[in-house]
């Protein structure tokens, strides 16, 4: 797409009231590989591309898309989002603006080592093949009745063009292996379900290992299939994995941090937040800080610029136990007079720029994990989850353990099946008395908006332990 | 460029690339208007050109998608690719197409999709006399057209008007859902009053924390509308291939359920936009029990599906797996308000979201209630609660279906993906669970 046809048409809509152009190319061209036990099943390749238009009218948004790009489908899109704009101001009380901004004027791509257009369709089937053979091997007495593997390569281009001269050009490829896994012992069957993605090219197929993380999967299911006992009840120490101290500063801070959320804008789908009246400042230990970062380099999350033209930088979410900023895009921006700090993406040319992460982990601390057992008496290790949900004020959370251990006297013991830790979000950073120093990150699809925008994020941490808290 | 002249234009391509083919050109017109705190916070309009091609060649297999007005070139190059796949376990001729050409299509949503003018929709669906209200109100327009290289030349248009509204009274609030193929605001309206009467009622009742325990509960429809949901994801023979199905091992005329609960998918009820008479693959469609008075009507399958169990298709395909068209919950005997007597003491979930499952092979779940939570004793609401969750194994949440109501609701949003009719269902035994 020309940035001289986007900006003309930015440029074309003046007159009275008009406060806000937005125009976005955004284009999605994809390959996805669907394996059945390790034999290709089929393959949907694809192009989604579009533009968008954004437009601000007397304090009344909005926003029109198009897959027709050609000078009469944009003339056509760009006129039913002044429209829209026109119909939303009539009823509009809380006008809604856009906060000033330093825009970008920038172009930028990630690069691949391996890049995905570079290798031929058969050698990226090949490869996949390899990494899984034999992973269906019996493990007596679990069977592996079924292992499902979709490899998916995204590669994103976007130009973003506003009225107030932000302009940005991105190209960023992502790849993600998303699995399942389902075993049985004859009598007793479970299933584990992951997904391991960065941004990047082909490498990432090696880099991100997908094919240990699916032999460790096939253990875990041996272990709450076959070793596992009934899991235990009580107040007790609890040391959680990486994989779900990622999950939960994603759910549990991260959600609640984001500024629309706050202010309604989705109240009637994913929710409102708890610091919506969460007047004190402290809501951890002082070994919790949390970060948002979309510039970790090869992250799924990955960005320099937001999709509104705002240069990209790492938000701190809670620092040292005390709440942080927000996540804002320029609207929600505006509302709390502060700038915005590069929040706005869009899953696709169809989406409108919402609140999101990105990257969202917490720091590491520096207990080594050997040390965080050696503090416990009697409490239990979740290791990996597979059922979580948190409610829609995103104060009460659920993780279940697939794979969890018993720890007694500073030392791992029998495996547990099935360990509920139901808790509040206080209580959750409260209770954290100690911290790894290990970092790891899991990939996740994001949810929010309507229509519903899938959005690609990692989630991260190192181990952590949490004193006293009730599970069962 | 029609879009039956731009089909014909890609099967020209495809010619001798591929042995067989499914072209489908599909254009969507839609509006959406969203609200929160009381007011328009946004207005979207969409205009999408979506070409997709399904090809095999020597049994295998690949779908490609674009969203052009001109993807012959792209879907040529793509073709190319099919044959360096390979042969897949999936594969199955495409079948003789039998449906015919339908529409479910309401000229006034047609329009204003078209128009993509959302001045009307604010003014018939008024919410400025209910305070603070967030939620959505959506119109779309679909048409499709697909050519096949089984002789398919048919397609569908229907509309859809749905929406959802979230009322806030206070702390408590209720959100209740609609849709239909035709612009029928009383609807909304309906919905949103019955939000509004949720969160009114629990404004006026006192707060009480419920323990952690198993009760008799009451889910609304847009609760049983998501549960059921995933009972029919169940039935697809795609989830028992993916290892997702609590169903897998079932056979056709095993008693699954309680004998109160009947559960189809019906692309034939023409008040849904779900309605297809053909599906992907050109077969026609019919309604089918996957639950008939507690007994399994048995799998869900496309030709592909069917061919690896040595069946039939039932008239769901997706060109590579099956899937539900729209979701039908038989009513029972009694009216709401005596089904809120019949629960007796219990809770009346009223609304959830995030269900999760810790094991799909068993079924094992649990979902967040929100909104209005009401504890019922003797069958009156005495108080509402807040932010527990209900817990437990799908096979015995339907095996344990008391009743359901006479009355039901058309329900879509969020969390209830597929277009469904849901009464009340009243269940004797699920385990619900509250923060220590």
């Amino acid at each position: 797409m020309d940035v001289d046809v986007l900006r003309s048409f930015v440029e074309s809509v003046t007159g009275p009231g008009f406060e806000y152009v937005e125009a976005r190319f955004h284009s999605r061209g994809f390959t996805q590989l669907f394996f059945i036990n390790g034999v290709l099943a089929g393959a949907h390749t694809g192009v989604d591309l579009g533009v968008s238009f954004r437009v601000l009218y007397n304090g009344g948004l909005g926003f029109s898309a198009t897959s027709d790009v050609t000078r009469e489908g944009l003339r056509d899109a760009l006129s039913r989002a002044v429209s829209s704009a026109r119909a939303s101001s009539l009823r509009v009380k809380s006008r809604i603006s856009m906060s000033p901004a330093r825009l970008g004027s920038a172009s930028y791509r990630v690069l691949e080592v391996r890049p995905l257009d570079g290798l031929s369709v058969e050698d990226k089937i090949r490869e996949v093949q390899e990494r899984v053979k034999g992973l269906d091997a019996p493990r007596d007495p679990v069977r592996l009745t079924s292992y499902t593997v979709v490899y998916n390569e995204v590669v994103e281009r976007k130009l973003v063009v506003t009225s107030d001269g932000g302009l940005v050009e991105s190209v960023i490829p992502r790849v993600s292996v998303t699995y399942n896994l389902s075993a049985t012992t004859g009598d007793r069957r479970a299933n584990r379900w992951n997904m391991v993605a960065g941004s990047g090219g082909f490498e990432l197929v090696e880099r991100l290992r997908f094919d240990s993380e699916m032999r460790g999967d096939v253990e875990s299911l041996y272990v709450n299939l076959v070793k596992a006992g009934s899991p235990p009840r009580g107040r007790m120490d609890v040391i959680l994995s990486p994989e779900i101290v990622g999950l939960s500063v994603h759910e549990s801070i991260g959600h609640p941090s984001e500024a629309d959320r706050i202010l309604g804008r989705e109240a009637a789908q994913a929710g409102l937040s708890y610091r919506r009246g969460y007047k004190d400042p402290i809501i951890g230990s002082p070994h919790v800080t949390v970060y948002d970062d979309p510039t970790i380099p090869d992250s799924y999350g990955f960005y320099l610029y937001d999709d509104e033209g705002v240069p990209a930088r790492r938000r701190v979410l809670i620092d040292r136990g005390r709440l942080g900023e927000l996540l804002h895009n320029r609207e929600t921006a505006s509302v709390y007079g502060v700038e915005s700090n590069a929040s706005a993406r869009a899953t696709d040319y169809r989406s409108e720029p919402i609140v999101r992460m990105a990257n969202t982990y917490m720091a590491p601390g520096d207990y080594r994990f050997e040390e965080l057992l050696e503090g416990v008496k009697e409490g239990v290790y979740i290791r990996k989850y597979m059922e979580w949900n948190i409610d829609d004020y995103r104060w009460v959370a659920r993780y279940v353990g697939l794979e969890a251990y018993m720890v007694r006297n500073g030392r791992l013991e029998e495996p547990v099946r099935d360990v509920v830790l139901e808790i509040n979000t206080r209580d959750y950073y409260s209770s954290i008395d100690a911290v790894g120093r290990d970092l790891e990150f899991s990939a996740g699809t994001c949810g929010k908006g309507e229509p519903s925008q899938p959005m690609p994020v990692w989630m991260g941490g190192p181990h952590v332990r949490l004193r006293g808290v009730v599970v069962g | 460029m029609s879009s039956r002249s731009l089909a014909e234009s890609i099967v020209e391509r495809l010619r001798g690339l591929v042995d067989e083919y499914i072209v489908a050109i599909a254009t969507r017109d839609s509006i959406m208007v969203k609200y929160a705190n009381g007011e328009v916070t946004v207005t979207q309009a969409w205009r999408d050109y979506i070409v997709s091609v399904y090809m095999a060649k020597a049994g295998r297999i690949a779908v490609s998608t674009y969203t052009s007005r001109d993807p012959v070139d792209a879907v040529a190059r793509t073709a190319t690719l099919v044959e360096k796949l390979q042969p897949s376990p999936l594969y199955a001729p495409l079948p003789q197409p039998t449906g015919k050409p339908s529409s479910a299509m309401d000229p006034r949503v047609r329009d204003l999709s078209v128009a993509g003018d959302a001045v009307r929709i604010v003014e018939d669906v008024d919410v400025s006399g209910y305070g603070n209200v967030a939620g959505m109100v959506s119109l779309e327009y679909n048409n499709v057209h697909m050519l096949g290289s089984n002789g398919l030349d048919a397609g569908f248009e229907v509309t859809s008007f749905n929406g959802y509204m979230r009322v806030f009274r206070g702390e408590s609030s209720g959100q209740w859902a609609w849709v239909s193929t035709g612009y029928e605001p009383r609807l909304a309206l309906k919905a949103i009053d019955k939000a509004w009467e949720l969160a009114n009622l629990c404004s006026t009742l006192p707060l009480e924390r419920v323990e952690s325990g198993t009760y008799r509960v009451l889910l609304s429809p847009m609760v049983a509308g998501n549960l059921m949901e995933h009972v029919a994801f169940a039935a697809s023979a795609g989830s028992v291939i993916f290892g997702l199905s609590f169903l897998q091992g079932r056979q056709r005329g095993d008693v699954i359920a309680s004998e109160k609960l009947t559960l189809k998918d019906v692309p034939l009820n023409p008040s849904l936009p779900g309605y297809r008479s053909l599906d992907d693959e050109g077969v026609a469609t019919r309604d089918k029990a996957i639950v008939e008075k507690g007994v399994f009507g048995g799998f869900l399958h496309n030709t592909k599906t069917a061919k690896l169990v040595g069946g039939e298709s039932t008239g769901n395909a997706g060109w590579v797996l099956p899937r539900v068209f729209n979701i039908e919950v038989e009513g029972g005997s009694l009216r709401e308000e005596e089904l809120l007597e019949a629960l007796g003491d219990g809770v009346y979930a009223t609304n959830n979201w995030y269900t999760r499952f810790q094991n799909y092979l068993e079924g094992v779940f649990s979902t967040v209630t929100r909104d209005a939570l009401i504890v019922v004793r003797n069958g009156k609401p005495v108080a509402c609660s807040r932010r527990a969750r209900l817990t437990g194994r799908l096979p015995e949440l339907i095996a344990n279906i008391e009743e359901l109501s006479r009355e039901r609701w058309p329900i879509q949003w969020w969390e209830v993906d597929t277009p469904s009719i849901v009464p009340h269902i009243l269940v004797s035994k699920l385990g619900v669970t509250m923060e220590s």
